[in-house]
Order: C-alpha cells, then sequence, then structure tokens
C-alpha cells in the first residue's frame, strides 16, 4: 500500500509538473554552427527578367514626373479606410491631373496603377491583403470622383517595398501608403 | 487506492499525449556525445564544416548532450581518445575522395565499440550538408529516437534583396545550404507543389497584376498558373499536392479559395468583406484562416464546404498568421496593447481538443510557423535586431534553436 502511495505521488507530480507556467528553454547555441555556403546561380530559362522598364509614347520623365506630382495617400496602423485628410488629397491629384493638359492627355491615353503597401509590423501574407485593401478604398474614392473603373488596376506589395527602412514610428507610418502609378 | 492511482495514471496518459502540454525534461540524464573528424587527404575546410554541421544536427535531434570541441582521430582506430573517454558516444566520421566521388565512412561507438556504422557516396560535395542531416537521421533513428525525417527536408525560402526585389532560395533548415533558384523582380511566398519537392508554386510581382507561377528545381520549367488583380498567394497545399488553398482577389476583394491541380478550377471559401487570408489544411475537411471580421486579425476555422465560421483564438491583440496539423493550429500573436512596443511577436500553440495555450517563443518577432509533416517540429521565423533567422522548434523535447540569414532578410519559408 505505501508503495502504491508513494507511485501516486510521484504520478501527481509529474501531472502538476505538466502544468507548469514557466517559459520553454530557448538554445541559440546553435547559432555558432551555421556555416552560409551561397551558391548563385543565374536563372537564364526565366522569362521574367527586363519586364519592369517599358518605353512610354509620352515619354518616362514625363510620367515620372506626373506620378512624383500626386502625393501618396497614407493610412493609420492596421487600417484601410480613408480620412477626411485623404479623400482631400485625392481630390488634390485628381485636380492636378485635370488642370494640367499634358498631364491629362497622358491621363486619357494611359491607366492608372494604385499600390497598397504596409508596414513591417503584421504578418506578411496579412499585410499583402491590408495593403489591396488599401489600394482598393483608394480606387472607390477615384471613382466617385468620375475616373473610369476600368482605367484603374490595384496591386498589393505588402511590406516588400518599403520607402522607409529605419525602426521609427514615423519611418513606418510613411510605409503604410498608397503609391500611384501610369501604366501604358 | 488503486481507483485514485488508475485515475492519476489514465491522466497522465492522456494529457502526456497533448502537445500544447509542455514536456520539461532534465538536460543532465540525455547520453553524451561527441564527434571525431577522421578524413585523410581531404579539404580540411569542408571536413570542419561537415563537424559543425553534425555537431548542429545531433544537437537539435534533442537526444544527446553534444561536446563541441573539434577533435580529430585515426578512422581505423578501434578505441577512442582519451578525451573522450567518459563520453557514451562517439560519432567518428572520414571524408575521403574516390575516383571524383566523396566517400564518407561513419563510425557510431559505444563503450569503446562499435555499435553502427554508415557509409555514404556523393558526386556533389557542396551538397555535404544534406549528407550530414541524412547521417543525423540515421543514427536518430538507431537510437531508437522519435523520427527526425524532417532534418533531412529541402527549405524554400524568399529572401528580400531590397525594396520591391527578393529572390526564391533552395537551403536546409540551417541555412547552411543555398541554392538562388528564381531572381529579378519580386518573387515572393514559394509553396512546394507536393513531397516530392521537384516543384514550388510562387508569386510574380513585377507586371502589376500579381501571378501565379510554378517552378521547376530541376527541369528549371517557369509556368504561368493563373493571376488575380490585386493579390495571389498560395497559402497551403493539400496532402497529395492535388489543391491548393489561395489567397486572391479577381473582384479586389481578398479572400480564400480552393484551387483544384487537375480541373484547373477554382472555388470560394470565404466571402467577408474585410480581409480573409493564410488558408490552412485542417483535420476533418476544415480550414484555419486569418481575418480581421472582428476589427483586428485573429484565427478562425471553417469547413470547406460550410458557411459557418469560429473563432479559435481567444487570446492575443493582433493574431495575423497561423500554421494547422490535423487537430493543433500554432498561431502568431502581438503580447501587448501598444502596437510598435518591444514586447512584439510570439508563438502559440493550442489544441482544437482541449483549452491549453502553450506559449512557444519570448522575445522578438516570431512569424510564420509551418509544423513539419510528421507535426512533431515547427520551423518559423524570427526577426531579432535586423536579422533575420529561421527557428526550429521541438516541441515534445521543448527546445528551440536559431539559425541566421546573413544578409537581406526571409519574405516567406515553407518546407
Amino acid at each position: 500500500m505505501r508503495s502504491l502511495l508513494y507511485v501516486s505521488t510521484v504520478a501527481a507530480m509529474l501531472i502538476f509538473s505538466g502544468c507548469g507556467s514557466s517559459e520553454p528553454t530557448v538554445d541559440d547555441s546553435a547559432n555558432a554552427n551555421n556555416q552560409a555556403e551561397e551558391i548563385n546561380i543565374v536563372d537564364e530559362n526565366s522569362d521574367n527578367s527586363n519586364m519592369e522598364s517599358t518605353d512610354l509614347d509620352g515619354g518616362s520623365t514625363t510620367l515620372e514626373s506626373i506620378e512624383a506630382k500626386m502625393s501618396p495617400i497614407y493610412f493609420g496602423f492596421d487600417q484601410y479606410k480613408l480620412t477626411e485628410e485623404d479623400i482631400d488629397t485625392l481630390h488634390q491629384n485628381v485636380e492636378m491631373v485635370k488642370n494640367d493638359t499634358e498631364a491629362a492627355n497622358i491621363a486619357d491615353k494611359y491607366s492608372l496603377k494604385l499600390e497598397g503597401n504596409c508596414d513591417e509590423w503584421g504578418s506578411d501574407e496579412y499585410n499583402f491583403a491590408l495593403g489591396l485593401k488599401r489600394a482598393q478604398a483608394v480606387k472607390s474614392e477615384l471613382i466617385n470622383d468620375g475616373i473610369v473603373a476600368e482605367k484603374i488596376t490595384t496591386v498589393s506589395y505588402g511590406s516588400s517595398n518599403p520607402v522607409c527602412t529605419e525602426k521609427t514610428q514615423e519611418c513606418w507610418s510613411k510605409n503604410r501608403r498608397v503609391d500611384f502609378k501610369i501604366l501604358p | 487506492m488503486r481507483a485514485i492511482f488508475g485515475v492519476l495514471f489514465l491522466s497522465l496518459l492522456l494529457w502526456g499525449s497533448d502537445a500544447t502540454i509542455e514536456v520539461r525534461k532534465g538536460v543532465d540524464a540525455l547520453p553524451s556525445i561527441a564527434v571525431e573528424d577522421a578524413s585523410v587527404d581531404y579539404k580540411k575546410g569542408l571536413s570542419k564544416r561537415f563537424f559543425r554541421v553534425m555537431v548542429s544536427d545531433l544537437n537539435v535531434l534533442s537526444i544527446f548532450n553534444v561536446e563541441r570541441e573539434y577533435v580529430t582521430a585515426d578512422f581505423n582506430d578501434k578505441s577512442v581518445p582519451t578525451v573522450h573517454k567518459k563520453i557514451d558516444y562517439i560519432v567518428r566520421y572520414q571524408l575521403r575522395e574516390e575516383k571524383g566521388v566523396m566517400v564518407v565512412k561513419v563510425n557510431l561507438f559505444n563503450n569503446d565499440k562499435i555499435i553502427h556504422k554508415l557509409t555514404y557516396r556523393i558526386k556533389n560535395p557542396k551538397q555535404y550538408v544534406f549528407l550530414v542531416h541524412t547521417i543525423a537521421a540515421s543514427l536518430n533513428d538507431f537510437m531508437g529516437a522519435e523520427p527526425a525525417d524532417w532534418i533531412k527536408e529541402k527549405v524554400l525560402i524568399s529572401r528580400t534583396t531590397g525594396p520591391g526585389r527578393s529572390e526564391i532560395l533552395v537551403t536546409d533548415y540551417t541555412l547552411s545550404y543555398q541554392f538562388s533558384v528564381k531572381r529579378n523582380g519580386l518573387n515572393v511566398f514559394p509553396k512546394w507543389a507536393d513531397k516530392s519537392k521537384k516543384y514550388f508554386y510562387y508569386t510574380y510581382l513585377s507586371h502589376g497584376v500579381p501571378e501565379l507561377r510554378k517552378y521547376g528545381i530541376y527541369d528549371k520549367s517557369d509556368k504561368f498558373i493563373m493571376k488575380s488583380d490585386g493579390m495571389m498567394v498560395c497559402s497551403d497545399v493539400s496532402d497529395d499536392g492535388k489543391k491548393l488553398l489561395l489567397t486572391m482577389a479577381p473582384h479586389g476583394q481578398p479572400d480564400i479559395y480552393e484551387y483544384n491541380v487537375a480541373s484547373k478550377k477554382k472555388k470560394r471559401i470565404t466571402k467577408y468583406s474585410g480581409i480573409d487570408v493564410n488558408g490552412q489544411y485542417m483535420a476533418d475537411g476544415k480550414i484555419a484562416f486569418i481575418s480581421n471580421r472582428l476589427g483586428y486579425p485573429n484565427v478562425f476555422s471553417k469547413k470547406i464546404t460550410g458557411q459557418a465560421t469560429e473563432q479559435m483564438v481567444y487570446v492575443g491583440k493582433s493574431n495575423s498568421a497561423c500554421t494547422a496539423h490535423n487537430n493543433y493550429v500554432i498561431y502568431k500573436a502581438r503580447e501587448s496593447a501598444n502596437a510598435f512596443s518591444k514586447n512584439t511577436f510570439n508563438l502559440h500553440l493550442i489544441s482544437t481538443k482541449t483549452d491549453f495555450i502553450r506559449r512557444l517563443t519570448v522575445t522578438g518577432i516570431n512569424e510564420q510557423p509551418l509544423f513539419s509533416r510528421d507535426g512533431t517540429t515547427v520551423l518559423f521565423v524570427k526577426k531579432y535586431k535586423n536579422q533575420s533567422s529561421i527557428g526550429v522548434i521541438r516541441l515534445n523535447q521543448n527546445k528551440n534553436y536559431l539559425f541566421p540569414l546573413k544578409g537581406g532578410a526571409i519574405q516567406s519559408i515553407d518546407w
């Protein structure tokens, strides 16, 4: 009976030790053993290369100058709804294009791409969706302003396309944005 | 008294089978092991790197106390050096070249006796890392430990190389072997197409419209699968490789779809005006996914064929990523109410069958958890002090290991 009591006590101790609230042990010791050996293979079969530079009729300099005049729309943390201030900025962008003859001509010929971006917080897949919702919010407001929906495309880069890489709140706020790009 | 003991014993068995309960083993109870390099006329640099990866692997197996000192020996010596006399097990390896092929012999000693022998040949010595992992898995099996085949698996990572640029690498879990397979533009969210690991799906983003493509790491084929305005991510692949869970937004609205690889037909799984992402196959025809339907990202589940959704997690402020294995889910949670505090993101393990929650990490930003196929081990990405690392969690052994990436940041991983 005494041995049975002892076994029961040990079993109970094992159970309660399983409920302990102490943190898991973190062993960083393996760091020192990581031997990176990079093998760089140029992928010649890829048909994805050289696709970024496109020579447009309007001249890339002109397009870039118009893009530069359109202010990005900035968002709060984990937000994708436009504020009154955002809507004012959007209206200013639209007016700028309408009042500039050259910009208006280009706007007639080309499409507008809205690029949604996020800061580095949150998971990458969630950030891609968040960036898309931001781009969609801007698209909806532009449609309300009379822009033809078919001329607007949206894309999200999540946190993969930061304009600022410092670890500050000011920097992160610059990355929570929608950029305007003109496409042929 | 017997009844009491019976209840206690039954409780122990039931609790012991739940991975959400921490298992803490005394380190001193583990047998000791040391590694000896007995290579002859072989490149000293490689044989030393072989040593370091072997020590690392034995450590991660979590069944030994591993000696780290580099020691050489004569491969044919039938006894172990004096310095290792008190060590329980010795792994002695020899690398040598034979007709242009690297031959690797391994002897495992116990009490001055050879108890296990292994021999391997490898044509490309640059792939020695996977050979070390194979040896470690074999030694693990010989010791009768919990299977560790995950250690041999090829790992895919997308590495951010600059704003709007990333490449996809084939690597191993320690990042010791790195082979760049996709460059130019933004190549993100790589996902193995099936268990054979000859092909992977990935998202290509440079034209403006995100494309899902399938790449062959051996035949270098690069096949367009489909595209979707706004967003296109392969979040999970079914065990048989026949179905994919995608997050896509054909009408600007990010939702989860299931894609049939054979029929090329897709089916919408979620329909919500906010954000639904990160679909993960679970047991019983269910998926786990991340949704902001409560106003912040959290983990939900639903049947693939049903409409009702169920909140799975009630702890954490911003639970924006998850992985599932049968009835277990690991999720990433923000620890404090302050969105930008230093007490950042940790991983937690829950069971759909119990109320237990087990925290798996303690510092830094820990994200993108991924179960091994057998569910015993978790791979994740750790970001700490401007450095990305791959982390390995041995669930039953309650141990974490880190392997830092030299240069760039890890965007996404799969194994």
